[in-house]
């Protein structure tokens, strides 16, 4: 049985505007296990990226808790935080504007370990970045490099590597592969996973890529307008969707294998604005199963007795 | 069926200060009426450069430096920049772009800027304009076209804007689409309106289009034919399904193992050793060699070129 590393309760952040609040987060309740790999999926706009923000108190919360070893973080302060930057860890989506352009491989990989203390002496140093490097399948003559010298997919393991330097215990993926081409997406998937074992991370993916989640993750969750619909181990979730945004976005997915025929489009209209959400369930205007309570009543995100989490009047 | 654009060995450098990047080497390609060719690669592979070269959209510091693009057996390499404006672009062939929203101008609401479009090559009475523009926008299926015409581009979403790019083509009545990653920037959900759409005018209007894409998935959906291409030239030319079922090029094999699909799992993708060769320097002989685990000597020394394998299915490998 794994235990639980991380924990957000009813977690919202509000950003003020002129047109009244953009909800970017509204009401999320998730847990991580320890070791385990997290995929949240959701469309542009849905606040995925938001909410991996607030979770490392890059932005403050408007509401709920967030609670990480058994600590209630929701509150602590600059240095508080500080200390505990060293467990969590980020991986960016954009490898070409993460790296710091004046700074050798060294210098950004090695920065955090200075940062935290945890090794001083140039010697120290140098031993660990070779192993992380290595780790990381890169080639040590490139510690010398600047990062423009390196392709996409190189500066991206840089940046896996400068997030594992410091011996986190979760790492933040935010769509790590998004701007890499295929052919070099892969590596990085794999050596993500390895290192993952070999280290005993735990990982919370973000990304739009369905099919990228549906690789990397355990338990996946679906996130839609602020909100998660769905969320439960992966292989239930793909098996039999439940929620109908969930179903939707499934069989939006095109597939790259011409005997699978995909099934006719489940969702139509577009993505309603978070400021002004409907009011019930949010996803009511586009929902093929709509009934009236959905448009007065908000469903409770519940557990089924299958494990998964869905908030539908349906279920 | 009738070829309707075909590019013969078609060569285009670029001046930079490093020195000359051969962008596109040689790239052959035929596409016929009525079908949808799909022409894939990885970043600077030259797809985007062929889609502008056949519209003479090029760069400044770019250089044709040999081939033909022949569309209906006329070479557009030999046109006037002027000729091209008048007689080919928007008119015979036209194109959309990634990014809709830099395509449409912000100062002007949707009904003016197709209109100005079908003025552009049309005589059209004033008092029968708003009925074509009325019906290319229901063509792509904009809901509520009425009062989505007054609109400016501002407060319609991505997907909506990139529908309003392909009412405005529909509206000149173009013989070729040229399609450069037209769903990139937009969400699953708004990409799977978009491609029904393109399958409906496909269906009605005998339409032909030129989709480059990286994204195989997209591809399956869509395309009829399908060109891979590998830093600077085509190395291979087959059928959708022979690009899912029996790939032959061992670039192609790689690329299809590596894509994301509802049944894969991380053990069974395959990665592709190193990188795309930088294009100021590229490697000798066939360009893949050095990613190749199949290479041979020859691979080093000699181009290989397109040779056909069977029917609809060509193949630039010197091992096949």
């Amino acid at each position: 049985m794994s235990s639980t590393l991380m924990e957000v309760r009813n977690l919202k952040k509000h950003f003020p505007s002129p047109a009244g609040p953009v909800k970017a987060v509204d009401g999320i309740n998730l847990k991580i296990e320890q070791g385990k790999s997290f995929g949240l999926v959701g469309e542009s706009g849905c606040g995925k990226s938001t909410l991996i923000r607030v979770m490392l108190k890059l932005l403050e919360p408007t509401e709920g808790e967030i609670i990480f070893q058994g600590q209630d973080i929701t509150k602590y302060g600059f240095r508080e935080m500080r200390s505990l930057r060293k467990e969590m860890g980020m991986v960016f989506q954009d490898p070409h504007l993460a790296l710091n352009p004046k700074m050798t491989v060294f210098d950004i990989i090695s920065r955090p370990l200075k940062i935290h203390g945890l090794a001083r002496k140039k010697g120290e140093l140098m031993v660990q970045v070779v192993e992380l490097m290595q780790a990381m399948g890169l080639q040590t003559e490139h510690m010398i490099r600047f990062p423009h010298e390196l392709s996409g997919g190189q500066k991206q393991r840089i940046g896996v590597a400068r997030a594992m330097a410091v011996e986190p215990k979760i790492i933040f993926l935010d769509e790590p592969t998004s701007a890499l081409d295929v052919s070099v997406q892969t590596k990085i998937l794999k050596l993500l996973e390895q290192a993952r074992r070999e280290r005993d991370l735990t990982f919370f993916y973000i990304s739009h890529d369905i099919n990228l989640i549906r690789v990397v993750a355990d338990i996946m969750g679906v996130m839609y307008l602020g909100k998660i619909v769905e969320m439960g181990p992966k292989a239930l979730l793909l098996k039999d969707p439940h929620h109908p945004y969930t179903r939707g976005l499934f069989a939006a997915v095109p597939e790259p294998d011409p005997d699978i025929i995909i099934s006719e489009i489940q969702l139509t209209g577009e993505v309603p604005s978070p400021v002004n959400p409907p009011p019930g369930c949010n996803f009511n205007p586009r929902c093929p199963h709509v009934m009236d309570r959905c448009r007065k009543e908000e469903p409770e995100f519940k557990e089924l007795s299958d494990g998964r989490s869905v908030a539908c009047h349906l279920y | 069926m009738e070829e309707l654009l075909k590019i013969e060995n078609l060569q285009v450098s670029f001046s930079t200060e490093e020195g000359p990047v051969e962008a596109l080497d040689g790239v052959e390609l035929t596409i016929r009426q009525g079908t949808f060719h799909g022409l894939i690669g990885e970043t600077g592979c030259g797809k985007s450069v062929t889609g502008q070269a056949i519209l003479g959209l090029l760069d400044n510091n770019a250089r044709i430096r040999g081939g033909r693009i022949l569309y209906r057996e006329k070479d557009l390499l030999k046109l006037s920049s002027r000729q091209m404006g008048r007689t080919i672009r928007g008119k015979e062939i036209a194109m959309i772009f990634q990014d809709p929203g830099s395509s449409l101008n912000p100062l002007f609401t949707i009904k003016n800027q197709i209109e100005e479009a079908i003025c552009m090559f049309r005589k059209v009475p004033r008092e029968k304009r708003e009925g074509l523009i009325l019906e290319a926008l229901k063509q792509v299926k904009l809901p509520d076209a009425e009062n989505l015409m007054y609109r400016y581009p501002h407060q319609l979403s991505g997907g909506m804007k990139q529908r309003v790019m392909i009412a405005m083509m529909l509206a000149c009545r173009p013989q070729l689409l040229i399609a450069d990653e037209p769903t990139t920037a937009l969400d699953v959900s708004i990409q799977a309106q978009f491609i029904k759409v393109l399958k409906e005018l496909k269906d009605n209007l005998n339409l032909t289009i030129l989709y480059i894409t990286h994204d195989l998935a997209v591809i399956s959906e869509l395309c009829d034919y399908v060109s891979v291409m590998y830093a600077g030239r085509i190395v291979e030319d087959l059928s959708m399904r022979d690009l899912f079922k029996n790939p032959r090029h061992p670039y192609t094999t790689k690329l299809v193992n590596s894509v994301l699909g509802a049944n894969t799992t991380l053990d069974q993708l395959e990665e592709i050793p190193g990188s795309v060769p930088r294009l100021i320097n590229p490697p000798k002989g066939c360009r893949f060699h050095p990613r190749c685990e199949e290479a041979i000597a020859v691979c080093n020394r000699e181009v290989p070129l397109l040779k056909e394998v069977k029917a609809d299915h060509s193949v630039a490998c010197h091992r096949r």
